[in-house]
């Protein structure tokens, strides 16, 4: 689904170029779960806007189901995005001005689905919020925010699911109850799930760790559990 | 259409209002002066011809040529002779020298004639408006002749060799004002009767007017053609009069009216183009993370254009077909301020205010919004990871330069004044380049002295420099709109002020001339037995103005001024008369001079009036030869003069030194307010010096002040929709920064600030910025008035000391306390709720 040969991202900045990431190497099955993990500025979050097609390499392919998107221009990467890829984002990005069921319809809305409110509903559902549809952002506690996100994320039924860092601005409990949920979308959807994280425990439920360090991928390891 | 949805979203949502409402604001602003200027400039054009009796008419010295009356039957084109001349009258003992008319039958041919049965009738229920003129053997009469000869209505009166039963009493003629009563009582009397009176001999001083009028089914075609064939067979005796002359003396105080309500227009628009801008700038800060999770989701960035034009544009068209409605019912108030003096079936406006409006819509999102919305396309996707990913929004100098030149276009096309368009954009240049080195000067040391203060000051300068590109921004449009606001209030005021004299209950409404050196002690003693005050008393002398450098003058000169076909009034004076200004030379030193021209021998000094000046063709050094009774002498003009016309006190195109025409036969002149109650002062008066011309203005003036008032009314009601602008653009501008202000505060109110505290910082912020921008806006403000007097009002420069202080003072006062009133929510919400809410 996902293959990446020899990444490698640097920026410039005033003291010289800097080195985010380095000579990555990954290959994702469709329907594998891959944790990448690393401490604070180790270039998780790089990677992860790299393989989404969110930012591009400096050197370096990454072929999304045998699509070189290190090839293409802006609108060729929106286009794949389009059709295989899906967010859930550490701060949910979920639009204030509109209702939890607006928020889960728009993306689908975006790409002129046309029964995209009956969808969003059905996804809302599948989350427990049945009952809090009409309800704004605000309105809705941080893990209600982040199942309205997960409902978004599936509504659209993504090939591949990116998460940057699901659960970091929720509490451990709320934060396993989201974990749970994603991951039996993720299992019912058959999606492959991408994710950053720096908790132990949530990579150790995919299938496969990527662990950087300075940019590098220190080790490439099967989960605990599955 | 998705672009719908995601338009009543975001309406829902609270982030397109004042976007909308700057929009329907500018549409409204320019709709309802567009709709007003352009009805009560069609009904005054109707008007006109109504107080010319006529749609054009011929004034000459001798009667119509039969030709024309000829081809203007052919053509379908109506027509009235009038003949005005000064007759003896008589009933028994008693005789006055009255003004007489007389008219045809069709007369008039716009506007009506008011009669009535009851002498000197005020009350309206007993006037009675026609369209009709005295028949055969009868007589319309002023009121005060009837006392002047001793009759009572249907009682005859000769008339040169017929006798004439006074059958109605006249009130006002249409084109009453244009002829003034310089013979006493108003007669009107039928064409047919003038071979019965015999008045009218060879040599007689008559003036003729040939009236003409479209006929009813004439869409003007045929009137135009008639006029062009007309104008081609006039000689040096006719004289073309148009509706716009007929209405001269108040043409000019409309005007003005006319160009402050242009001006407040394009303030509004300009304060609405700023909101706009300001709220647009607001608006696509908001969309950013929006337009990165669109861009995430796979939408290409044409899509996204496609989707925020399609928005815009129907945000435009609703908010401008809003805005015109809200314009109509606003130019419906305005009508109703000034609807007294319009007639009752105003005309409806054509197709063009309402395009105004609407393309004044289209045009401020092209200019004010899509700029700010320009770079959203290009947000990249990344931002919905890294929050320090931002695309770079359109230059600020290219959404400034788009700014001003959307400004530039929409002022000069809806005034079509290049001068209200300059005067306003330089002010703005000014307020806008000040607003930028003096603001960041401000900035800074506040921030400097700040460190100094307690912690309420030190904490909100502090912010305001590190916020200092926002800070700017706001500065700007706090300036931008006080300075409007002051620089309309200013013009309005002067305009006002000048008009007061008009508005003044004492303002001299008749005029005294040609009474005689030994009729003067008696003059004044019955005047001050009235206690009345004349406005002084001027020497004058009647003569003509024969050569000019030694040369008769030729035709075409003739044609270009009456002065050279008629006696003028020469007067003397040693000092510069009130009103008058030197344009050109110099005044004289009486001290100088020597004695009268006649004696000397030498050239005269004589200081002419400009306007006469530039006619003829005069300038400084120029010989004039006068001709008094027959004696010549000669003048060399030292000086041009501006005089102003409006003040109602005597003016004279030519003006000597004291003493020079001491030798010539000579005559008094003056001006003095006659209430209504001592009108019969005028009879008495006349009775006794039947040789002094009395000119009576009171109608005149009566109907000036009733406009003028009415015009003060509507400008008053036009400041009011202007503000409610400028407090939009205060809106904007201090909803710019206010998500971050209300982030901050509750993470202070978190690490548990007191209420005193944020809103102090909050209160010294806002305040601060309106201080400055006050400053900035008196600076601009006084540049821009400066050029509009000067350009516009043709008023003198003037400073405006109040400015200065009321500028910031109210700025400080009205941003605080704006700024606080829109930040209270962070402390009487719990801050979560507050961080939750951004």
């Amino acid at each position: 689904m996902i293959d990446v040969s020899n990444i490698s991202k640097q920026v410039s900045t005033s003291e010289g170029t800097l080195c985010i990431l380095d000579q990555i190497n990954l290959s994702v099955k469709a329907g594998e779960t891959l944790a990448i993990i690393g401490s604070s500025g180790s270039g998780k979050s790089t990677l992860l806007g790299i393989l989404a097609g969110l930012d591009t390499p400096s050197s370096g392919t990454v072929m999304i189901g045998g699509q070189d998107i290190t090839a293409m221009d802006e609108e060729g990467r929106a286009a794949v995005r389009a059709g295989h890829v899906g967010f859930v984002f550490q701060s949910f990005h979920l639009l204030p001005g509109l209702t939890a069921l607006e928020n889960v319809a728009l993306p689908l809305e975006l790409q002129g689905v046309s029964d995209a409110l009956k969808t969003a509903e059905h996804y809302l559902q599948r989350v427990g919020l049945a009952a809090r549809v009409t309800h704004y952002p605000r309105q809705l506690s941080g893990g209600e925010q982040q199942r309205v996100a997960l409902a978004r994320a599936f509504a659209c039924r993504p090939t591949i699911l990116f998460a940057d860092e699901p659960t970091g601005n929720l509490d451990t409990g709320t934060g396993e109850k989201i974990n749970d949920l994603l991951f039996a979308l993720n299992e019912e959807e058959g999606t492959t799930l991408v994710l950053v994280t720096h908790e132990k425990n949530l990579a150790a439920r995919c299938q496969r760790t990527l662990e950087l360090q300075a940019g590098r991928q220190i080790a490439l390891t099967n989960g605990s559990q599955h | 259409m998705l672009a719908i949805k995601m338009l009543l979203r975001g309406w829902r949502g609270g982030q397109l209002g004042l976007i909308f409402w700057s929009l329907v604001l500018a549409v409204a602003v320019v709709t309802s002066v567009a709709l007003l200027a352009e009805r009560v400039e069609r009904a005054l054009v109707n008007q006109s011809s109504a107080f010319l009796a006529a749609d054009l008419v011929v004034s000459s010295s001798v009667p119509a040529n039969s030709e024309w009356l000829e081809r203007a039957a052919v053509d379908g084109i109506r027509t009235a002779r009038t003949a005005s001349f000064a007759s003896m009258t008589y009933a028994g003992e008693q005789m006055h020298l009255a003004s007489v008319k007389a008219v045809e039958s069709t007369y008039p041919l716009r506007g009506v004639v008011k009669r009535s049965q009851i002498p000197f009738a005020t009350d309206a229920s007993v006037i009675e408006s026609v369209m009709a003129a005295p028949q055969p053997g009868e007589l319309w009469v002023d009121s005060r002749l009837l006392p002047l000869l001793n009759i009572e209505l249907g009682d005859s009166i000769d008339v040169g060799d017929g006798t004439f039963t006074v059958s109605q009493i006249l009130i006002e003629e249409p084109d009453g004002g244009s002829s003034f009563s310089m013979y006493g009582a108003r007669i009107l009397m039928n064409w047919q009767d003038l071979p019965v009176a015999a008045v009218i001999q060879p040599g007689s001083r008559v003036s003729y007017r040939f009236l003409m009028a479209a006929s009813d089914t004439d869409d003007g075609s045929q009137f135009a053609r008639f006029s062009e064939w007309l104008g081609d067979e006039l000689t040096v005796h006719d004289r073309i009069i148009t509706p716009d002359e007929a209405q001269a003396n108040i043409a000019k105080t409309m005007d003005k009216g006319r160009r402050f309500l242009l001006l407040a227009g394009s303030i509004g628009v300009v304060l609405a183009g700023i909101a706009l801008a300001l709220a647009s700038h607001h608006f696509a800060n908001g969309q950013l993370l929006q337009v990165a999770l669109y861009k995430s989701w796979g939408v290409s960035a044409r899509r996204v254009r496609q989707l925020y034009l399609q928005q815009i544009l129907a945000l435009g068209a609703v908010g401008s077909v809003a805005g015109l409605i809200i314009g109509w019912g606003f130019h419906q108030l305005l009508l109703s301020a000034v609807r007294d003096w319009l007639p009752l079936d105003l005309p409806m406006a054509g197709a063009r205010p309402w395009i105004t409006g609407f393309a004044t819509g289209l045009l401020c999102l092209i200019g004010f919004t899509l700029p700010a919305l320009w770079h959203l396309p290009a947000q990249s996707p990344l931002a919905v990871l890294r929050r320090d990913i931002q695309v770079a929004s359109l230059n600020s100098a290219v959404r400034g330069a788009l700014g001003v030149i959307t400004i530039a276009v929409l002022l000069f096309w809806y005034s079509n004044n290049a001068y209200l368009t300059l005067a306003i954009l330089l002010g703005f240049a000014v307020t806008g380049g000040a607003s930028i080195i003096f603001g960041l000067l401000l900035l800074r040391l506040g921030k400097t002295y700040g460190q100094k203060m307690g912690s309420i000051w030190r904490l909100a300068l502090a912010n305001l420099w590190r916020r200092k590109k926002p800070s700017l921004i706001q500065m700007a449009g706090f300036s931008g709109a006080i300075a409007l606001l002051m620089i309309m209030t200013v013009v309005r005021t002067s305009l006002i002020d000048e008009w007061r004299w008009q508005l003044a209950d004492d303002a001299p409404n008749h005029f005294l001339v040609n009474v005689a050196s030994y009729e003067l002690d008696g003059v004044k003693t019955l005047i001050q037995r009235r206690e009345l005050n004349t406005a002084g008393w001027y020497s004058m002398v009647r003569g003509r103005l024969t050569h000019i450098n030694d040369a008769l003058p030729n035709e075409d000169l003739k044609r270009s001024h009456e002065s050279l076909n008629r006696e003028l009034n020469l007067s003397w004076t040693s000092a510069l008369p009130e009103g008058n200004k030197i344009i050109q030379g110099q005044w004289w030193d009486s001290a100088a001079l020597e004695g009268p021209v006649a004696e000397s021998g030498g050239l005269a000094p004589v200081s002419i009036e400009e306007d006469i000046a530039r006619e003829l063709g005069l300038t400084l050094g120029d010989q004039l030869r006068f001709s008094v009774g027959g004696l010549v002498f000669d003048a060399v003009i030292t000086s041009t003069r501006s005089l102003n016309w409006d003040n109602m006190t005597p003016n004279f195109y030519f003006l000597f030194p004291e003493g020079y025409l001491e030798e010539y036969p000579r005559t008094y002149m003056t001006s003095l307010y006659v209430p209504s109650d001592k009108k019969l002062m005028v009879n008495e008066l006349l009775r006794k010096y039947p040789t002094v011309q009395v000119i009576e203005l009171d109608k005149i003036i009566d109907r000036i002040r009733s406009i003028v008032t009415q015009i003060t009314r509507g400008l008053e009601m036009m400041t009011l929709l202007i503000l409610g602008c400028g407090v939009l653009v205060m809106f904007a501008a201090v909803s710019l920064s206010m998500s971050e202000r209300l982030q901050e505060s509750a993470i202070l109110r978190t690490l548990g600030s007191s209420k005193r505290l944020i809103l102090g910082v909050q209160w010294v912020e806002f305040s601060t910025l309106g201080l400055a921008a006050g400053l900035l806006a008196a600076l601009g403000a006084e540049f821009a008035i400066a050029m509009l007097q000067h350009f516009m009002f043709d008023q003198a420069f003037t400073w405006h000391p109040w400015l200065w202080f009321v500028g910031p003072s109210a700025g400080a006062l009205l941003v605080g306390v704006l700024g606080v009133a829109y930040s209270r929510k962070a402390v009487t919400q719990p801050p979560l709720q507050v961080l939750n809410s951004l």
